[in-house]
């Protein structure tokens, strides 16, 4: 069934959008991430404009996301206070993003610094993860039972830092500082390259911090319903791009997908979690790498208007 | 769809009326065009995939017009609404490839479709197709601004503006779109593809005879959104701010129906 969408302006299969966003709001659940990173490509794919896709995408996230969020909520895996502090550190990335993001367009190597830095993010962290999560299992098996990211009383220099919290949801006590630098890192990384971060907030509170993964998902979660909220206001505010006809049945499907994605969550062993969460940042990376190395097909594309970045 | 076909057999029916009745003898002169469209509005609705409209022409004679041994050829050039278009262009840097050179063409028609009933060249030759814009290299018109030129070579860009446009179907020809039902009456069909922006489209006909071109006239139409999808257009458009706070209510409403639909426990 083809639904015409009014600000995308082209037709699009009902179905394939629900199955789109329910596919995405699974992930989304899951692992903690937004999703938009793989959302906007794939609905660039389809032919939605990119920064209809972009806009859209982010009521889609939000919505995913609050879903999402309430699920961990209930089950007490949410620490709100630590997802404060990363807004707020957030916030404050996404100012410096903005600048950097201004200075560098006008030196005109942004397309250089954007592509390369996702990249090497990408398959840095993925690989990472992949043979932490890899080693894990396998001493799981030979121990015969978990082994703890964290030895008991064990703090590492930075969270020693002045300015100490407690976090009891999260089973640690930390310097807030760190947190807020690393709030700052994902505000800026996210606002430069475009992507809601969730994927790096994720490893980071895991690998950094060593929070229980669950707790780690829900707060993710927590702190990109902000971040999209915002982000989805100031789409369809600034750039009038929100098409709510796209983002209603992303919505519809993401909402339902990301319950089953948080129940799942639930289920899954620390270890596994993140072999899966590193294969999904491997994949997207490896998308993105092909994209850029050797000699594409055509040298040539097109876009209407708005001059890309 | 037979809804559609008989709908416009109706429509053909009563415009050939219309037609005929204009074939009164009229004073010596030479060859005069009369057009009719089978629609003036393109209503885009949810359901919208495109749209086919017929155009329907006569070409008046009488006995005073000059004999002609040959038949008349028909050429309908289709031009959408005028919008700026970027084209971007990939370079090397080390292993990697990335748009190093862009350029904007200003005011192009983001819709062009030529039509006719044979193969252009066997229509006519090179010199008129030219001087009457008869071809789809033509699409840019003259005027066409370029800015935040980049490098790279103008031809490059423009032949591959053209090719790239054709392939979305913003650029079509078709040399099957004029039906010659009579040796002076005509229709020429317009398939406007899903994707076609909205705004005024101009029909410029021309008619030539062995090659010579002897007169042209134009109609016009328009394409635009109706109904929800209007709302929803002017809404984004005109009430941003009730529009983001719709936005944000939607994601956060329908994120917490989903919690209380699915709750388990």
């Amino acid at each position: 069934m083809q639904l015409y969408l009014p600000i995308a302006e082209l037709p699009l299969n009902l179905f394939l959008l629900l199955g789109m966003g329910g596919a995405i709001g699974f992930i989304s659940g899951l692992f903690g991430v937004g999703g938009g990173f793989l959302l906007t490509p794939l609905l660039i794919f389809v032919g939605v404009p990119a920064p209809v896709a972009v806009a859209s995408s982010s009521v889609h996230i939000a919505a995913s996301s609050v879903t999402g969020t309430l699920n961990y909520w209930r089950r007490g895996a949410l620490d709100v206070k630590l997802g404060i502090v990363l807004v707020i550190g957030g916030l404050a990335g996404t100012l410096f993003g903005v600048l950097f993001f201004n200075q560098m367009r006008r030196l005109g190597h942004l397309d250089l610094v954007i592509t390369l830095s996702y990249v090497t993010l990408l398959m840095s962290v993925g690989c990472l993860m992949f043979v932490e999560s890899i080693g894990s299992m396998l001493s799981r098996r030979r121990a015969g039972k978990p082994v703890p990211l964290r030895q008991a009383g064990e703090h590492r220099w930075y969270e020693r830092l002045p300015f100490p919290m407690r976090f009891h949801r999260s089973k640690m006590s930390t310097s807030v500082l760190p947190l807020l630098a690393l709030g700052a890192v994902i505000g800026f990384i996210g606002t430069v390259l475009g992507i809601g971060g969730g994927f790096l907030v994720v490893p980071a509170l895991i690998y950094f911090f060593r929070i229980p993964t669950s707790v780690v998902v829900g707060t993710s979660l927590f702190q990109i319903v902000a971040t999209m909220l915002v982000a989805t206001w100031l789409h369809a505010t600034i750039s009038q791009a929100v098409d709510l006809l796209l983002a209603l049945t992303l919505v519809v499907g993401g909402v339902i997908g990301a319950q089953f994605g948080a129940r799942t969550g639930q289920t899954l062993k620390g270890e596994q979690f993140r072999l899966l969460l590193a294969l999904l940042i491997l994949i997207v990376g490896v998308r993105f790498a092909f994209d850029i190395v050797g000699q594409p097909n055509d040298l040539y594309s097109i876009s209407a208007s708005e001059v890309e970045r | 769809m037979s809804r559609r076909a008989s709908r416009r057999l109706r429509h053909q029916g009563l415009l050939l009326a219309a037609l005929l009745a204009a074939l009164l003898p009229g004073a010596g002169r030479a060859e005069e065009l009369v057009l009719a469209l089978s629609t003036r509005e393109v209503a885009i609705t949810s359901t919208y995939t495109g749209a086919e409209i017929t155009v329907f022409g006569l070409i008046e004679r009488d006995a005073r017009t000059i004999a002609r041994s040959g038949n008349y050829d028909v050429v309908a050039n289709v031009q959408g609404p005028q919008g700026d278009v970027v084209v971007h262009r990939k370079g090397r840097f080390g292993p990697i490839w990335l748009t190093d050179q862009r350029r904007r063409y200003m005011r192009i028609p983001l819709f062009f479709s030529l039509l006719t009933a044979r193969p252009l060249h066997e229509i006519t030759d090179e010199a008129v197709r030219e001087r009457l814009k008869l071809g789809l290299e033509y699409f840019l018109p003259d005027a066409a601004r370029v800015s935040d030129a980049q490098g790279g070579s103008e031809f490059g860009f423009r032949n591959a503006l053209l090719r790239l446009r054709r392939e979305e179907g913003a650029v079509t020809q078709n040399e099957r779109a004029v039906t010659m039902i009579r040796p002076n009456l005509f229709t020429a069909t317009i398939q406007l593809p899903a994707k076609a922006p909205t705004g005024l489209y101009l029909v410029n006909i021309s008619v030539l005879s062995e090659g010579v071109p002897l007169k042209t006239a134009q109609a016009g139409f328009v394409v635009r959104k109706v109904g929800f999808d209007a709302f929803v257009a002017n809404a984004a458009r005109n009430e941003a701010w009730a529009y983001a706070l719709f936005s944000v209510a939607m994601a956060i409403l329908l994120g917490w129906i989903a919690n209380i639909a699915f709750r388990r426990d």
